[in-house]
């Protein structure tokens, strides 16, 4: 088995009586795309600061490549490239500037560095900007260039903060491509989202609530730890049955679904089976029901809302 | 700081001069306020001497006697009189006159001097400015002496034969000194270190020593301060540039910048106010020194402050008292003897000095050592302060 790109024991950070990040122990196997899925303020970002060198963990260990993030942090950083969440490349410079600044920082020869400016910017689409200025680029063209940055010093482990947050579905879609381009070279990518058909793209899915880790595994694992099938139902007027449905005691939570209300419970087929001898609302009509597998939305709202019952293993 | 990689400072050198050079409004205001600066500061110091001030005139004798003494004391360029109309009596009222001083003859004065018992002549002064008051206060004085010297050799021209009979009596060596007496006696001042007696030749080192002071400071203490607001700073701080590479990276353009400015300025003062410099070497580096010290204490208030507007408020708080008390502009000897111990913290207190030590007492190097040592550690400290800070904010 090949040595794994980050292993996180217990690594903790308490910010005085706030706890960011508690206990949270991974291991990451190089080549993966991992999803690290939470709410915001779920200690996502700083896990990822944490894994920087960028802040002091108050508890625990991390390494990357066997490698201390923080005792090793000058030598961790060659490491690996890192898209903060927020834009954080020089607005005054332009797109070729940035992408030379950062390899001159990173101490990439000189004549590597022109070849590889050179493959960074057919790979981001942004040859033709190569002379604009980082500030006046559009929100997409920011990300690929912040990508592109992350990646001249060639590194094999990348740390991307929410790279797609506010983007539009054409720039989403070109920054994921280029993301399945560069784990087909064996690179590993550790990527926050709220996204949740992105965590779908990823290889392995982490959720994170309150600073605990609450789930790791396949995006298909996830959705295979359901006890049963949701259950969605049709019922008209739309919205007052929604929230009379919210009101159940055996119901955990409902989510509106294209027009169908998918329900959270316990045990949905018993539910049904009440609600056909007898249902118990009057105003309202149940017009008919069916049956779906869980999607990653379901696993994240079953995670973070705590739904337990719904998931094996659990003892409701 | 070992293992400081060339490639690595270049590239923060580099990037850091790009900053300068696309902010073209800053870049601007940098080529451009310096030399003005130094006219301007220049022109102002020039001459301290007051002159054409505004004052009173008020005669209510109007003998031959007065007019004599009116005479001389017009001729004096230390003021510009105005004589308001007879009955004026608002004397004491400067403000309201918009004058500075007034002096008044009172009525009967030439009687009373022909009696030997002078009348004093009443001078109304603005003593908001102290100094200014001193001055005018001795100018009238000065002119005063003038008039009762001329009035003395009046009265020995027309004394009466038998007097002068009298005199003749007397031992000759009386006599000698009795003459000397009537004039005044005179101390032989020799200017040494000023033989030109140029206030800008003392103030000159003050402009350019201010002007850099107030442009590297506040220039230097926005670069990391900027960066930290951008979110900028941890995208610097993931890369694998060790923190000297970035404070030495971040201070050398600011300082070919700062020698270009340095050199202009000479070259205003040189040209314009043909001020000159002695043993160019030594300046150049007491300048050297000097510019060190303000970029390190730039770094130092930007590494320490959150957002750019803090940082300027911070070197704003650091360049007040700097103003006032580094003596720059007036001798630090005026200040008390505690206030003192405060100027010596700062650079331009020993720039000053240094610079005046070599340029105008053409002191050997051991006198000013003492600032340069100063001016060297200040660099050192500050920039090891501003590295020290750049390690606490990964934290």
């Amino acid at each position: 088995m090949k040595e794994p790109a980050i292993v996180l024991k217990d690594l903790s950070k308490s910010f005085g009586s706030v706890h960011a990040v508690q206990n949270l122990s991974l291991t990451i196997a190089p080549g993966t795309i991992f999803g690290f899925l939470g709410a915001n303020g779920a200690g996502k970002t700083t896990t990822i600061r944490m894994l920087c060198g960028l802040t002091r963990p108050t508890g625990g260990t991390a390494a990357i490549a066997r490698h201390d993030v923080w005792r090793d942090r000058q030598m961790v950083r060659t490491q690996f490239g890192y898209v903060a969440q927020r834009f954080s490349l020089y607005r005054d410079l332009s797109v070729l500037e940035n992408l030379r600044f950062f390899g001159g920082a990173c101490r990439v020869p000189r004549v590597e560095l022109e070849r590889r400016i050179g493959r960074l910017l057919r790979l981001s689409d942004l040859e033709a900007k190569r002379d604009t200025e980082a500030g006046s680029l559009s929100g997409g063209m920011r990300q690929l260039l912040a990508l592109a940055c992350a990646l001249v010093h060639d590194p094999p482990l990348l740390f991307l903060d929410e790279p797609t947050s506010g983007l539009d579905p054409v720039h989403r879609q070109q920054i994921w491509n280029l993301l399945y381009d560069l784990t087909s070279e064996g690179k590993t990518i550790f990527v926050t989202t709220h996204y949740m058909d992105e965590a779908e793209r990823c290889t392995e899915v982490g959720f994170i609530d309150l600073g605990r880790l609450l789930a790791k595994a396949a995006p298909r694992q996830l959705k295979a730890s359901f006890k049963t099938r949701l259950l969605e139902i049709e019922a008209e007027p739309l919205m007052p049955a929604l929230v009379r449905l919210r009101g159940v005691p055996e119901v955990l939570g409902v989510a509106l679904r294209s027009g169908r209300l998918r329900l959270y419970a316990a045990d949905p087929e018993r539910l049904l089976e009440i609600w056909r001898k007898s249902w118990p609302f009057p105003d309202l009509k149940l017009l008919g029901e069916r049956w779906v597998e869980p999607d990653m939305e379901d696993v994240f709202t079953a995670y973070s809302q705590g739904y337990v019952a719904l998931l094996k293993g659990a003892n409701s | 700081m070992k293992g400081m990689s060339m490639r690595a400072i270049a590239s923060v050198a580099y990037k850091e001069f790009l900053h300068i050079y696309r902010d073209r409004r800053v870049l601007l205001l940098l080529l451009i306020l310096p030399p003005l600066f130094t006219l301007l500061f220049g022109h102002a110091f020039e001459n301290t001497q007051l002159t054409d001030v505004p004052a009173l005139l008020i005669d209510r004798d109007n003998t031959p006697r007065t007019q004599r003494f009116i005479d001389i004391i017009s001729k004096d360029k230390t003021f510009r009189w105005s004589r308001p109309a007879p009955g004026f009596n608002r004397e004491s009222d400067l403000l309201a006159n918009g004058v500075k001083a007034s002096l008044v003859i009172p009525a009967g004065w030439s009687d009373s001097l022909s009696k030997g018992d002078p009348k004093p002549v009443p001078l109304y002064l603005d003593g908001s400015d102290t100094n200014t008051a001193a001055t005018l206060e001795g100018a009238v004085q000065l002119n005063l002496g003038k008039f009762q010297a001329g009035e003395r050799d009046l009265i020995v021209e027309n004394l009466p034969d038998d007097v002068i009979e009298l005199g003749k009596k007397l031992p000759i060596d009386i006599r000698k000194q009795f003459v000397s007496l009537m004039s005044a006696w005179s101390a032989e001042a020799k200017n040494l270190y000023n033989p030109k007696s140029r206030f800008i030749d003392y103030v000159f080192p003050g402009i350019i020593g201010l002007i850099l002071q107030l442009l590297t400071v506040t220039l230097m203490a926005c670069t990391i301060a900027r960066e930290r607001e951008s979110g900028t700073l941890y995208q610097l701080l993931v890369t694998s540039l060790k923190r000297g590479e970035i404070v030495v990276g971040k201070i050398l353009p600011y300082l070919v910048v700062s020698i270009v400015l340095i050199l202009v300025v000479i070259l205003v003062t040189l040209l314009h106010f043909q001020v000159a410099l002695y043993q160019p070497a030594a300046l150049g580096l007491i300048c050297l020194l000097f510019l060190l010290c303000s970029l390190g204490l730039g770094l130092l208030i930007s590494a320490f402050s959150r957002t750019q507007t803090q940082a300027i408020q911070f070197s704003v708080f650091f360049l007040l008292p700097v103003f006032v008390l580094s003596g720059a502009f007036a001798p630090l000897e005026q200040l008390p003897q505690t206030i003192r111990y405060i100027s010596e913290l700062f650079p331009l207190t020993h720039f000053c000095r240094a610079f005046r030590l070599v340029n105008m007492y053409h002191a050997a190097p051991p006198v000013y050592l003492a600032d340069l040592i100063v001016l060297f550690a200040g660099a050192i400290i500050t920039f090891l302060g501003a590295a020290f800070l750049l390690k606490r904010i990964e934290q």
